[in-house]
């Protein structure tokens, strides 16, 4: 292919020959100013990094109780599963999946997936799903919502401390971590750079067969 | 700038997913570079959008009309709706608070369901628009559509924590036709085209 000298805008298909920003430059559409490309410093030893990071954070974030209620001397512990739980076992469960999925496993394979695919690049080792993973990560960056559950917690919150106290857990300092670091993995992850790098990886494979 | 800028009228076809430039005489029906099926536009972009935001637009009734959640206080039921609800947060003095579950479940919907309607309207009858204000405005849809389930995720928590022997917070039928309002509406962001914007300029 002789492509090479050449992109094309995603979203306004204006063809432009490949700029080369600097690190620290950014590189917008002339025509519809979509930022194109956003060069990192050292992107894949810190997607790596912050892919174990949240990786480890996910698992604290989950199982550790987030808030607990008390009320008429009874108390109640919320996880991010017992609200799947509770709304389970309420006949509510179209619900149920879709919060199971946009605030726990959707999560959990987007950091998977980065560190399996950082992980790959950052030890030169190719690997035939790696495009496969690059773009199921690709199709799910939207249908992440952290931040969103976020803010239902310190909404809720607000609602609840008008009726009874409350007490934070652990779980929730977990959780507050684990939305910045992957907030911080996805402006450090450079995903023109990874797909270039996993071309030159894969042509290697193809060179050796 | 005119359409003869674009990729695909110099023949080049973008992939979809990893942005590799292909070029269309060589007639390769995937990526060579991540194995992803190629096309030039999203595929059926115009219809599955106009199928997506018509579904929404009916679960959009039952998703105001009927209860989003009832409070259960010792035998009574009190029943709110999605704007049931926001009065009576700013009722109850949290203004701030109600402003925002406001934004995130009552304007952001309705302003999304205008906004990608009438983005197939001007792509459908080729209206003479602005092509940068209409794609930066199908930017801000696409991304605001996921704060939208606010709404959801707080019933989730509230349904959970407040469950006592005379309390409880139980979900109401609005929750399932709001969530599949959210849900449709991405859907139907995600697959519109923005470029359909560009090409017939």
């Amino acid at each position: 292919m002789n492509s090479i000298n050449f992109n094309a805008c995603p979203e306004c298909d204006l063809l432009i020959s490949i700029a080369h920003p600097k690190i620290g430059e950014k590189h917008h559409c002339p025509r519809c100013n979509l930022l194109l490309l956003r060069p990192r410093k050292r992107s894949i030893e810190r997607t790596f990094a912050l892919s174990i990071a949240g990786f480890i954070l996910f698992f604290p974030a989950n199982f550790l109780p987030l808030v607990s209620i008390t009320l008429l001397g009874n108390a109640n512990t919320g996880i991010l599963m017992s609200g799947v739980i509770a709304l389970l076992t309420k006949n509510m469960w179209p619900v149920a999946i879709v919060v199971f999925l946009a605030s726990i496993l959707f999560p959990l394979i987007q950091i998977s997936l980065s560190l399996l695919i950082s992980g790959h690049l950052y030890f030169n080792r190719p690997n035939r799903y790696l495009v496969n993973w690059m773009r199921w990560m690709h199709h799910l960056d939207e249908w992440v919502m952290l931040e969103v559950y976020m803010l239902s917690i310190i909404v809720a919150c607000v609602k609840l401390m008008a009726i009874s106290p409350l007490t934070f857990g652990w779980g929730l300092y977990a959780f507050i971590g684990l939305i910045i670091i992957t907030t911080l993995l996805i402006s450090n992850l450079d995903i023109p750079f990874f797909w270039q790098k996993i071309e030159r990886l894969t042509q290697d494979i193809n060179h050796a067969d | 700038m005119p359409t003869k800028m674009n990729a695909l009228r110099q023949g080049f076809i973008r992939c979809h997913d990893c942005g590799y430039l292909v070029k269309t005489i060589a007639q390769i029906s995937s990526c060579p570079r991540c194995r992803s099926h190629l096309h030039a536009r999203r595929p059926h972009s115009i219809a599955r959008t106009t199928a997506l935001l018509l579904s929404s637009f009916f679960m959009y009734i039952p998703a105001n009309i009927f209860p989003i959640m009832t409070v259960n206080q010792f035998g009574t039921g009190d029943t709110h709706t999605i704007a049931g609800g926001i009065i009576e947060l700013i009722d109850g003095g949290m203004l701030p608070i109600g402003l925002l579950v406001f934004v995130a479940s009552i304007l952001v919907p309705s302003l999304k369901l205008i906004g990608i309607a009438l983005l197939l309207l001007i792509v459908y009858f080729r209206w003479p628009i602005n092509s940068r204000r209409w794609t930066s405005i199908y930017r801000i849809i696409a991304f605001i559509g996921r704060w939208s389930m606010l709404d959801i995720f707080m019933i989730s928590i509230l349904v959970d924590l407040v469950d006592f022997n005379g309390v409880q917070i139980i979900a109401g039928p609005a929750a399932i036709a709001f969530s599949a309002v959210v849900i449709l509406t991405m859907f139907a962001a995600e697959n519109f085209d923005p470029r359909l914007l560009w090409d017939n300029q």
